[in-house]
């Protein structure tokens, strides 16, 4: 591991201060990715900043919905109380990844902003445009079992890992952030973005901007939420292919619909189009499998993977049946 | 006849508490990694990055201190520069020819890890690139040469009466090819040394690994030093599977060289877990084709076998392993007439190595998928055509091998039946499965497990045990068996203890220390319990034979009468010690050259039943129940003995559905245990285990080996399973969703 300093944060203005002004400094969340990272050469931070002593670890009730502090730990947020009755999608998004010593220390913040799992990345005797910008990507020409099969660029084809920002893509989450220049807020759907020519910036958020919440806001759509993820194991695995899904659904019709996709991109993926398709629609198989064509219209399998396309096909076909009639389990 | 196996058994059949246990949970228990030493450095390997080339140049990159460096190539080398093992062909460093991706090159040690680190990634090699092959087809093929004159390591053809001739009278001829994939050991501790070096003093290494002793042998010719400057010390070891067996030799070879050319400096080599990965060894990847002549009344007339493995770059114990597939090969069944023909061959990967089962599990898994598909061609459910065939007391194995003991296979199908309702659900799952997305199956594989060396390979070992007594009545056990988690210490204990008729805590088991220890032979083949235990058997006894001979027993005595006997002996004439040494039991014979004859002093038997869902949007295929029914001999410890079988068929279940190694240029792409996917217990289903005992008239207290056994069955059982719910023959592992769903939808 490289040599770095700690500094531990007193407040908010602290902690982006030293951010700010310090040489290749980053924040310290629940450290279960970045800590792992520097072990392993790929992160290399100068100095670490910890902002789990910050007072942004509450979860509430606000009138547009709930506000999610960012040191809140994803086992907090995934058995609250109000996350499981308003929004079970986000509890069982978390859930379904990790495993419970992980969830305990995981931040929400820090899971936001977990990095790939892409092999290259993580090996550092392997050229990787995401790691060392220029240097090529091996998962093009090597084994992409794992890697993309929409959004990506000819630099890099990696996946966003989270299951948990899936969730928050469906629930159209918001990202509460406190920087040198003051706070802002940006939409869940615009936090991470697509590699394009610089797959090393991996989000909206600058260096220096600490997250300091998520907000859910109130939907009619949220209470019926579901999360499905399909692994190569029952538990400690990133999803190969996951959906997220909310439905408004009335009289046999859908009123309001959100589906996002998980393991297919190098963001959390909104499936808009397969969105249109369920609005207004009946809610029955023909609309289910007409949205699944519409969520993988344009997907671009790599040598390795092109089981996701269809993986991820039925994994929508199965989900939105059981939102729809809320069941749950392999019955159909 | 069963001559010291009728003692009283208090003690053996108990769950006792293991020796280690209380340590090992408490956080007592020392591993390499949390031993020190007095100016110790920290050792690291660089490695090739290329399977094959020649090297022209090392570069040593520029900003590092490298006269601080210890620095170690080839060149270095005291003795010969290579692994003793079975042939020398395996170098510790490479001179000049590169023979697979990751192969050592060059050693540094340094006292800051940091910078270790550092360096190790600034040494470079200019190499000059020769073609490389990486698959069995491409060796066989000869594409290159690059092992001996054709890349075989070794062949062997078994021959039971004439094969030829049956094909013309045969009603039935099936055919099937069978693929098995490499698979990582994975044990929780990764390799790791210390090793303190100088002509002087000699060398003297601590570490983790199952086999002091072939450290030992590895150490003399690598150093060209006599016996007794050579020492060799076992550490707590987490975990072996077979990958402690032969790999220790070159990361103790390794630190040696460097603590040596430090001027005998103590010198600490450990690997993560990305290295142990990479750089160690694998099962065996296979191929096995299959040629099967049957009658209409489904009885087997004759089986013609080709068996490959793919044993990588270097010959290590590759011909041991094809002989034991090539032995398990025909399994439990009784065919008149087999053929075998069986190869090792070479390839530009990291050599493949010991894995528990030790080949029998690849070819046990071609055997029995190959057997589903001949009952099917016949007309027979599985079940029935393996009743027309099984092997009983009396009737001859594929090396001719005359089974001595009572075998009821029937009778252990029959009670596996029971155990989890196969009939009725092999009929209940056909009917409900259709039209359903979630399709269940079931499905079986019976097998057997010889226990102990191959062939002459015990009578070669002549096995030592030595048992001393001091004043106080304890008495240590001396033998170079490790204890790797599996529970030795526990068993040899109990043996003895029953064997004496006193309590189980005045015996205790001496580290593995070559200086101290005779060398009872490599803690591996299901041996440690069976033929190790039972020198510990008769060690014992010797110390008993003493006392009582010179009058200071009598021949009912208690704990306490024990104890005087000992102080009273000690007094008299010093410690009380006695030693053992293997000998076949009566009416063994082998002949390597024919590879005919006793392959093994004794078989385990066993059925195993495995019931599946897969589901058909998703392609998850899940183990939903075990059954693991054997006959062992005598359960020595419940306990452990179901610990062994639970974690084999855990193991087997992750080479059959979830451990798929990336291969890519010959070297492991998923070196990470994020993406070297292994089973949790999420995925593991109860496995529900279930012994029966027909003691073993040479095994301690009658008990057989089991260690390898459990690895056997699962493969061909599970994929049985799925083709019952499927109604898709899989004939390769690992198994993964995407070769389902590239099956299923064809079927569809
Ligand atoms: C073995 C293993 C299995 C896993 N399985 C899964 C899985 O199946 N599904 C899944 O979704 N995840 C999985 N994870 C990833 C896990 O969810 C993440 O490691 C975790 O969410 C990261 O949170 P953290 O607080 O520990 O982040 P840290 O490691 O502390 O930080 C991660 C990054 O976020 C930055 N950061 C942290 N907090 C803030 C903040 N408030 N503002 C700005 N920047 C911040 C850090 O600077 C760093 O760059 C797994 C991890 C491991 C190790
Ligand atoms: S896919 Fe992206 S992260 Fe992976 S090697 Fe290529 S550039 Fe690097």
């Amino acid at each position: 591991m490289n040599p770095f300093t700690y500094k531990r944060a007193t407040d908010e203005a602290d902690a982006v201060r030293e951010v700010a002004n310090g040489k290749n400094a980053k924040f310290l969340g629940g450290g279960t990715n970045l800590v792992d990272l520097m072990k392993m050469g790929v992160e290399t931070p100068d100095e670490l900043v910890d902002i789990n002593r910050l007072a942004l670890k509450r979860i509430e009730q606000t009138p547009q919905g709930l506000r999610i502090g960012a040191l809140a730990s994803n086992s907090e947020v995934a058995n609250h109380r109000l996350v499981r009755e308003q929004f079970p999608v986000l509890s069982e998004a978390i859930l379904a990844g990790a495993s419970p010593q992980l969830r305990n220390m995981a931040t929400v913040g820090g899971n936001l902003l977990q990095r790939t799992r892409c092999y290259y990345f993580m090996d550092t005797s392997f050229p990787c445009n995401k790691r060392v910008p220029g240097s090529g990507c091996s998962a093009i020409p090597g084994f992409n079992r794992i890697h993309a099969i929409l959004g990506a660029s000819d630099k890099c084809i990696a996946v966003h890992p989270s299951d948990m920002c899936v969730a928050l893509a469906a629930l159209d989450a918001i990202v509460r952030v406190a920087g040198p220049a003051g706070a802002r807020q940006i939409p869940l759907v615009d936090f991470h973005r697509l590699p394009g020519d610089t797959p090393q910036i991996e989000t909206n958020l600058r260096p220096d901007e600490l997250i300091v919440a998520v907000d859910l806001p109130n939907s009619p759509f949220a209470r019926r939420s579901r999360y499905l993820k399909i692994r190569d194991r029952a538990q400690y695995a990133f999803a190969l292919v996951s959906v997220a899904a909310a439905l408004d659904v009335q009289q046999g019709r859908i009123n309001a619909a959100r589906l996002a996709l998980g393991g297919v991109a190098h963001k959390p993926w909104r499936a808009l189009d397969a969105e249109k398709v369920l609005t207004g629609a009946r809610a029955d198989a023909q609309t289910f499998r007409a949205a699944a064509e519409a969520a993988l219209k344009g997907a671009q399998p790599q040598q390795h993977n092109a089981f996701k396309v269809e993986l991820a096909r039925r994994a929508i076909v199965r989900l939105l049946t059981e939102v729809a009639h809320e069941t749950k389990g392999g019955a159909a | 006849m069963s001559n010291q196996t009728d003692t009283q058994t208090k003690i053996v059949g108990k769950p006792v508490p293991r020796k280690e246990g209380r340590a090992k949970v408490t956080g007592a228990a020392r591993y390499i990694d949390d031993l020190r030493m007095d100016g110790m450095l920290y050792g690291a390997t660089v490695r090739s990055a290329v399977p094959r080339g020649r090297i022209r140049e090392i570069k040593f990159g520029a900003g590092l201190p490298w006269d601080e460096f210890v620095v170690v190539t080839a060149a270095d080398i005291p003795g010969e520069n290579c692994v003793a093992l079975i042939l020398l062909d395996q170098p510790y460093l490479v001179a000049k020819f590169i023979n697979h991706a990751e192969e050592p090159i060059l050693l540094l040690a340094h006292a800051d890890k940091h910078l270790l680190e550092k360096a190790r990634r600034a040494v470079t090699f200019d190499v000059e690139p020769l073609s490389p092959i990486f698959t069995l087809e491409e060796s066989l093929a000869k594409k290159e040469i690059i092992w001996g004159e054709d890349n075989i390591f070794k062949s062997y053809q078994v021959n039971k009466g004439n094969v030829d001739e049956v094909w013309a009278q045969a009603d039935f001829i099936i055919e099937g090819e069978y693929r098995t994939g490499a698979q990582e050991q994975l044990y929780i501790e990764p390799n790791g040394v210390i090793a303190v070096a100088n002509a002087d003093a000699g060398v003297t290494v601590w570490g983790s690994m199952q086999c002091p002793y072939y450290v030992h042998k590895a150490l003399l010719k690598l150093f060209a030093l006599p016996e007794e400057k050579i020492r060799v010390i076992q550490t707590e070891t987490g975990g072996g599977f077979g990958g402690k067996e032969e790999y220790p030799s070159m990361i103790a070879g390794h630190a040696a060289l460097l603590s040596w050319k430090a001027g005998g400096r103590p010198v600490k080599i450990i690997y993560d877990r990305a290295e142990d990965m990479v750089a160690t060894t694998k099962r065996h990847p296979s191929r096995t084709r299959h040629r099967t002549a049957v009658n209409k009344d489904g009885k087997l007339l004759g089986m013609e076998i080709e068996f490959v493995i793919d044993g990588g770059a270097y010959a290590t114990l590759s011909s041991v392993v094809l002989s034991r597939g090539t032995i398990h090969a025909a399994g439990p069944y009784n065919c008149p007439n087999v053929r075998i023909n069986a190869h090792a061959v070479a390839t530009n990967v990291p050599p493949h190595g010991a894995f528990r089962g030790f080949g029998a599990p690849q070819s046990i898994f071609a055997l029995e998928r190959h057997l589903d598909k001949v009952a099917q061609v016949v007309g027979l459910s599985p079940a029935e055509f393996r009743r027309r065939n099984f092997i009983h007391e009396g009737e001859t194995t594929a090396t001719g091998q005359v089974i001595r003991e009572p075998v009821d296979m029937e009778g252990l199908l029959a009670r596996a039946f029971e155990l989890t309702d196969y009939q009725a659900k092999r009929e209940r799952f056909a009917r409900a499965n259709e039209g359903r997305s979630l399709k269940r199956g079931i499905g079986f594989a019976s097998f057997m497990h010889g226990a102990g060396f191959t062939g002459s390979g015990e009578v070669y070992l002549q096995s030592i045990v030595g048992a001393e007594a001091g004043a106080d009545g304890r008495v240590r056990l001396l033998a170079a068996s490790t204890e790797i988690g599996q529970g030795t210490n526990t068993i040899f204990a109990q043996i003895a203890a029953d064997a004496l008729q006193i309590d189980f805590d005045l015996i205790e088991v001496a580290q593995p220390d070559t200086s101290n220890v005779p060398n009872s032979g490599p803690t591996v083949a299901s041996r440690t319990t069976m033929i190790v235990g039972k020198l510990v058997e008769s060690a014992a006894l010797g110390l008993k034979q003493t006392l009582q001979n010179s009058g200071l027993l009598k021949a009912n005595y208690t704990t306490d009468d024990w104890r005087a006997a000992c102080r009273r002996h000690v007094e008299q004439f010093g410690l009380l010690k006695s030693f053992s040494q293997y000998k076949p039991p009566p009416g063994i014979n082998w002949d390597e050259g024919k590879y005919q004859g006793d392959a093994y002093g004794a078989y385990a038997w066993a059925v195993y039943v495995a019931e599946v869902t897969v589901d058909m949007l998703t392609y998850e295929a899940r183990v939903e129940d075990f059954v693991a029914l054997q006959e062992v001999g005598k359960v020595v410890h419940p306990v452990l003995a179901a610990g062994q079988i639970e974690g084999g068929v855990a193991q087997a279940i992750g080479f059959t559905l979830y451990e798929n190694v990336v291969w890519s240029e010959g070297r492991m792409l998923n070196n990470q245990m994020t993406n070297y996917i292994i089973p949790t217990s999420a995925d593991i289903p109860p496995i529900r285990v279930y012994f029966e005992e027909q003691p073993y008239a040479y095994g301690p207290a009658g008990a057989k080996g089991i260690g390898e056994l459990p690895m056997d069955g699962g493969a061909p059982a599970i994929l049985n399973a799925i083709e019952h719910a499927t109604g898709v023959a899989f004939n390769h592992v690992p198994l993964l969703p995407e070769a389902l769903m590239q099956a299923l939808n064809q079927t569809a």
